[in-house]
C-alpha cells in the first residue's frame, strides 16, 4: 500500500463496547497440520458489533484461526464458543454456527453453476426454509445494497473479481449472519478493484456487523478496525486499539512486521 | 478486440473483419497448391482416397454383390422374429416417438434458418462427389446413366439455390423444411419407383421371390403415414405453442418423453394373451395408494417447522419397511415401504415453502410410476406368440437393451460414485469393492453369469426372462464404469465449492445435490457419451449367451439362409454402417448438449 503516514484520519475505536455481550469466546486453542503447530494456544474475546482485523505475515495461522471459527478446520486443543454454542463435533451446532457466520473466501467460490440470484437465494431457501418469493425479493435488495443489482441474471464466470467478491459478500449477509468473517477478501483482486470490495465492507461494519478481518489492508485496518490483533508462527503477539498498533506498538516482532509492510 | 456498448448495457464484441472470399482457382492454389511439398502431397493423398473409394464402391456394386440378402431381410434386422399380425403395436410406437418429436420441435422451435448460399454450395458439393463416385463405381451403363442423372439433379437443384441466393442475399429455408422435403420425396419414391419386391415364400425351404413394381403395399403405406403424423403434429404443436403457457408445455412433455419409451416397449412386448385382471385389481391400485397417500405423507413431512417428530415418523415408516419381511407380504408392499421410509428420512433437508413442498411429493410419485412400471413389467409374461421361444432381436434387441443398460446404469453410477468418495468407510469399501470387482471380470463372464447362474440364486417360482436379467448384469457392469466417470468429475469439484457450501450451512446431503453433484455431472459429459456409444456398440456380445442382436443376424443367421449363403460381407457392411449413424448421432447430440451447458467456459 502507499498509505505511509501513521495518523490516524478516522477511528472507531473510541466506542465504548465494553457492556457489549462476548459473541465469540477462544480459550487456549491449539492447532497442529501433521508436526507442525499451525495456532499455538490462542485466546481472544471479540464482543457483539466489534471490527477485529487480524494482521500478521504469511504462514501465520490468521486463515487457519478464522476457519477454525466456523468449523471449516478442526482445533484439537482449547475450546470455540461462538453465540454461547460451542464448537465440538456434534454436526447439528455446526450447522447452526455455519447458519450464524457468514464467511467470504479469498478465491471467491461462488457456485459456478447458478446464477448470482440463485447463488444468493440457495441457502436461505434450502437451510432457512424461506419462501421463494421472500429469498428472491431479499437477494434483489442484497444485490442493490453491494451495488451490482443489474448482473442478477448472470453467471459468476461473467462478472469482475471485484463483482464476485461483492456477489460472495450478499451471499454470506443472505442467511442474516449474526457473525462475518473476512479470509483475505482482497488479496486475489486486481488493485482497481480493492476499493469497491473494501466500500462495502466498511458500510457493513457501520451498520454494527459483528466482523472478524483477516487482510494486508492496513488503510482499511486503520479506517474500521476496534482492534487489532497481531499474530506471528501461530500466537497472538499484540493486540491493541489502531493508535496503538500503528503508532507506538510494543512487541518488537510488531514493530519488524510494520516496518517491512509501510 | 472494441467493445461497443449496446443500448441494454450489455457488452458486445465487434466482429472480426471477414475473411474476404477466394474464387475456386485461386483457393485451390492456396491451400493445396502452394509450393512443390504441398502439391506433392495433394496428388499423392488424392490418388490413395480415389483408389480406396474405388476399391470400396468395386466392392458394393460388384455384379456377385447380394445386396438383396440385406432387402428381404430388412424385417429380420429390425425385430427379428417379431410375428407379423402384431406388427400394428410397433407401428403405433414408432407413431407416438413420431408425434412427440413433432410437438418437441414446434414447442422448442427447433430448427435452424439455412440460408441459399450455403444450400447451393453443398449441393454443389454432394453433386459433384456423387458424378464422382458414380464413374469410379462398376455400375452397369444403365446404372451409370441413372444414377448420373441424379447427381445432374443435384447440381441443378444448387444452381437454383444460388440463383436465389444472387437475388436475395438474405433468403434462407428452414431446416425443418428441409428435412421433411427430403423424407417425403424419399417416401415418394416408394411409391413411384419400380425398387423391385422381395419376399420369401414357402416354410420348409424358403425361396426368394422378386417381382418388378414398387414395394409393398405393408411397406409403403405405414410409411407415409408416419410422414403424415409427424408433419400434422408439428403444426399441432405450432398451434398448443401458442396458447397454452411455454413453460409448463415443455415440462408435460418432457415427462411424456420419460415415460413413453417405458410404455412403448411395454406395448410392444407384452403378451397379448396375457390376461390384465393381475394389473388392473392389483398393481394399478397400489401404485395409486401408494402414490396419494405418499405424496400427502411427503407433503407433511417437509414442512419446515417440523423439527423432530417427522424423523420418528421416518423411523417408523422405514422400520414397517423391514419389518414386513417378517410378515408375508408382496415383494412390491415391501420396496414401496423401504422406498416411502428413505424418502421420509430424507424430507427435513429438502423442506420448505408450498412449491417446493409439491416438488418433492411429485419426485416421489414419479419414482412410485417408475418403479411400480418396472415391478408390474418384469412380473408379465412377454413372449408374443411365436412359434419357438424368441421372438425379438436385431436392431430392436441392441437398442432396447442398451437403452436400458443406460438408464439403470447412471444413477446406480452416481451412487457408486458417491459412496466411493463419501467419508463413510462402510459406504466407501463396498463401493470400492463393487467397482473394483466388476471392473476386474470381462463383460462376456457377466454376462454368462447373469443369463446361467442367476435363475439358479432366484427364489423358488421367480422366473426372469432371459433379456431381463442379462441387462440387469450389463446395467451392473456397466455401472462400475460410470461410477468412476463420475468420480473423475468428482473429484474436478475445486475444494472451495465445498467449503462455501458449508460454510452458508448446508448439511452434507444438500451440499451434493445442489453444488457438487451438477458441477461434476457436467464435466463428465464427454466420457460418459464415449462410454454410452461403447454399451450400444458391446451389446454385440448378447450372441455369446444366444440372442439375436443386430450384429449377430448379419453375420450368421442372413448368411445361413439357403438362398444367400455367403452374403456375410454384404450384411456386415450394412450392419456396420447401422451402427456408425446410431453412434454418430449420439456424438453429434452430446456434442449440442455440452454447447447448451456451457462446458469448458466458467
Amino acid at each position: 500500500m502507499n498509505e505511509t503516514d501513521n495518523t490516524i484520519t478516522t477511528t472507531r475505536s473510541g466506542r465504548d463496547l465494553s457492556d457489549a455481550p462476548d459473541i465469540i469466546v477462544c480459550k487456549g486453542v491449539s492447532k497442529w497440520y501433521g508436526d507442525f503447530q499451525a495456532l499455538e494456544k490462542i485466546s481472544a474475546t471479540i464482543k457483539e458489533q466489534e471490527v477485529v482485523v487480524v494482521l500478521g505475515p504469511s504462514g501465520s495461522g490468521k486463515s487457519t484461526w478464522i476457519r477454525c471459527i466456523n468449523r471449516l478446520e478442526h482445533h484439537q486443543e482449547g475450546d470455540i464458543i461462538v453465540d454461547g454454542v460451542e464448537l465440538t463435533n456434534d454436526m447439528r451446532n455446526i450447522e447452526k454456527i455455519r447458519s450464524e457466520v457468514g464467511m467470504v473466501f479469498q478465491q471467491f467460490n461462488l457456485f459456478p453453476h447458478l446464477s448470482v440470484r440463485d447463488n444468493v437465494t440457495l441457502a436461505p431457501i434450502w437451510v432457512r426454509k424461506k419462501p421463494k418469493a421472500e429469498a428472491i425479493e431479499q437477494a434483489n435488495e442484497l444485490l442493490e445494497l453491494v451495488g451490482i443489482p443489474e448482473q442478477a441474471d448472470k453467471f459468476p464466470g461473467q462478472l469482475s473479481g471485484g463483482q464476485q467478491q461483492r456477489v460472495a459478500i450478499a451471499r454470506a449477509l443472505a442467511m442474516e449472519p449474526r457473525i462475518m468473517l473476512f479470509d483475505e477478501p482482497t488479496s486475489a483482486l486486481d488493485p482497481e478493484m480493492i476499493k469497491e470490495v473494501l466500500d462495502v465492507m466498511k458500510d457493513l461494519a457501520r451498520s454494527g456487523m459483528t466482523m472478524m478481518v483477516v487482510t494486508h489492508e492496513m488503510g482499511f485496518a486503520k479506517e474500521v478496525a476496534d482492534r487489532i490483533i497481531f499474530m506471528e508462527e501461530g500466537q497472538i503477539v499484540e493486540v491493541g486499539t489502531p493508535e496503538h498498533f500503528f503508532t507506538n506498538p510494543t512487541e518488537d516482532r510488531t514493530k519488524l512486521f510494520l516496518s517491512q509492510i509501510l | 478486440m472494441t467493445e461497443i456498448q449496446s443500448s441494454a448495457g450489455v457488452p458486445v464484441i465487434a466482429a472480426p473483419p471477414q475473411e474476404p472470399h477466394l474464387p475456386p482457382k485461386e483457393w485451390l492454389k492456396k491451400n493445396l497448391f502452394s509450393n512443390v511439398g504441398n502439391t506433392l502431397i495433394t496428388i499423392m493423398t488424392s490418388v490413395v482416397i480415389l483408389s480406396l473409394a474405388n476399391g470400396l464402391l468395386g466392392f458394393a456394386f460388384g455384379s456377385e454383390r447380394q445386396w438383396n440378402a440385406v432387402a428381404v431381410n430388412s424385417r429380420l434386422y429390425m425385430s427379428f422374429a417379431y410375428p407379423e399380425a402384431q406388427y400394428n403395436r410397433i407401428w403405433f410406437s414408432f407413431a407416438t416417438l413420431l408425434v412427440l418429436a413433432g410437438l418437441s420441435m414446434a414447442i422448442w422451435r427447433g430448427g435452424t434458418r439455412m440460408p441459399f448460399a450455403r444450400l447451393a454450395k453443398s449441393a454443389y458439393s454432394f453433386g459433384v462427389g456423387l458424378a464422382i463416385m458414380v464413374w469410379l463405381a462398376p455400375l452397369s451403363t444403365s446404372g451409370t446413366v441413372k444414377w448420373e442423372i441424379a447427381a445432374g439433379g443435384l447440381l441443378l437443384a444448387g444452381f437454383i439455390f444460388n440463383r436465389i441466393a444472387a437475388q436475395d442475399e438474405e433468403r434462407s429455408l428452414s431446416s425443418l423444411t428441409l428435412l421433411v422435403g427430403t423424407l417425403a420425396s424419399i417416401i415418394a419414391t416408394l411409391w413411384f419407383i419400380p425398387y423391385g419386391r422381395h419376399s420369401f415364400i414357402g416354410d420348409r425351404i424358403p425361396q426368394v421371390v422378386s417381382e418388378p413394381g414398387t414395394v409393398a403395399f405393408s411397406t409403403k403405406l405405414p410409411w407415409t403415414i408416419m410422414l403424415f403424423v409427424l408433419v400434422g403434429a408439428y403444426y399441432l404443436g405450432i398451434v398448443l405453442r401458442d396458447r397454452l403457457p411455454e413453460r409448463r408445455t415443455r415440462s408435460v412433455l418432457m415427462g411424456f418423453w420419460l415415460i413413453s419409451p417405458i410404455f412403448l416397449i411395454y406395448l410392444v412386448l407384452r403378451d397379448p394373451a396375457f390376461t390384465m385382471n393381475h394389473v388392473l385389481y392389483t398393481d394399478i391400485p397400489l401404485v395409486l395408494g401408494f402414490l396419494v397417500v405418499g405424496s400427502l405423507i411427503l407433503y407433511a413431512l417437509t414442512k419446515p417447522s417440523l423439527g423432530e417428530i417427522g424423523r420418528i415418523i421416518a423411523m417408523l415408516i422405514l422400520l414397517a419397511g423391514f419389518g414386513s419381511f417378517l410378515t408375508p407380504m408382496r415383494m412390491i408392499i415391501r420396496i414401496f415401504l423401504i422406498a416411502l421410509g428413505l424418502f421420509s428420512l430424507a424430507a427435513p433437508t429438502f423442506s420448505g415453502d408450498k412449491s417446493t413442498r409439491r416438488r418433492y411429493s411429485s419426485i416421489w410419485s414419479g419414482f412410485i410410476v417408475i418403479a411400480g412400471w418396472l415391478i408390474t413389467a418384469v412380473n408379465t409374461p412377454s413372449t408374443v406368440e411365436v412359434p419357438g421361444d424368441l421372438f425379438f432381436g436385431g436392431a430392436t434387441l441392441t437398442l432396447i437393451v442398451a437403452f436400458f443398460t443406460v438408464i439403470l446404469s447412471y444413477p446406480l453410477g452416481v451412487l457408486l460414485a458417491l459412496a466411493r468418495t463419501s467419508n463413510m468407510p462402510i459406504f466407501r469399501l463396498l463401493a470400492t469393492t463393487f467397482i473394483e470387482f466388476v471392473r476386474g471380470v470381462p463383460l462376456i463372464t457377466i454376462l454368462i453369469f447373469f443369463s446361467v447362474m442367476l435363475p439358479l440364486f432366484l427364489p423358488e417360482g421367480m422366473r426372469l426372462p432371459e433379456v431381463t436379467s442379462v441387462t440387469i448384469g450389463y446395467a451392473l457392469f456397466s455401472a462400475a464404469y460410470v461410477a468412476e466417470n463420475i468420480r473423475g468429475g468428482l473429484q474436478s469439484v475445486t475444494r472451495g465449492q465445498h467449503e462455501a457450501a458449508e460454510a452458508v450451512g448446508m448439511s452434507t446431503s444438500q451440499k451434493t445435490v445442489f453444488i457438487i453433484l451438477p458441477q461434476a455431472l457436467r464435466m463428465s459429459i464427454p466420457p460418459m457419451v464415449g462410454h454410452t456409444i461403447g454399451t450400444l456398440k458391446e451389446t454385440s456380445l448378447l450372441y455369446i449367451i444366444g440372442l439375436f442382436d443386430l450384429l449377430y443376424v448379419g453375420r450368421s443367421v442372413i448368411p445361413n439362409q439357403t438362398a444367400f449363403i455367403g452374403s456375410t460381407r454384404e450384411n456386415l457392411l450394412f450392419v456396420s454402417v447401422l451402427y456408425w449413424v446410431i453412434s454418430y448421432s449420439m456424438s453429434k447430440a452430446s456434442q449440442r448438449i455440452e454447447k447448451r451447458v456451457g462446458l469448458g467456459e466458467r
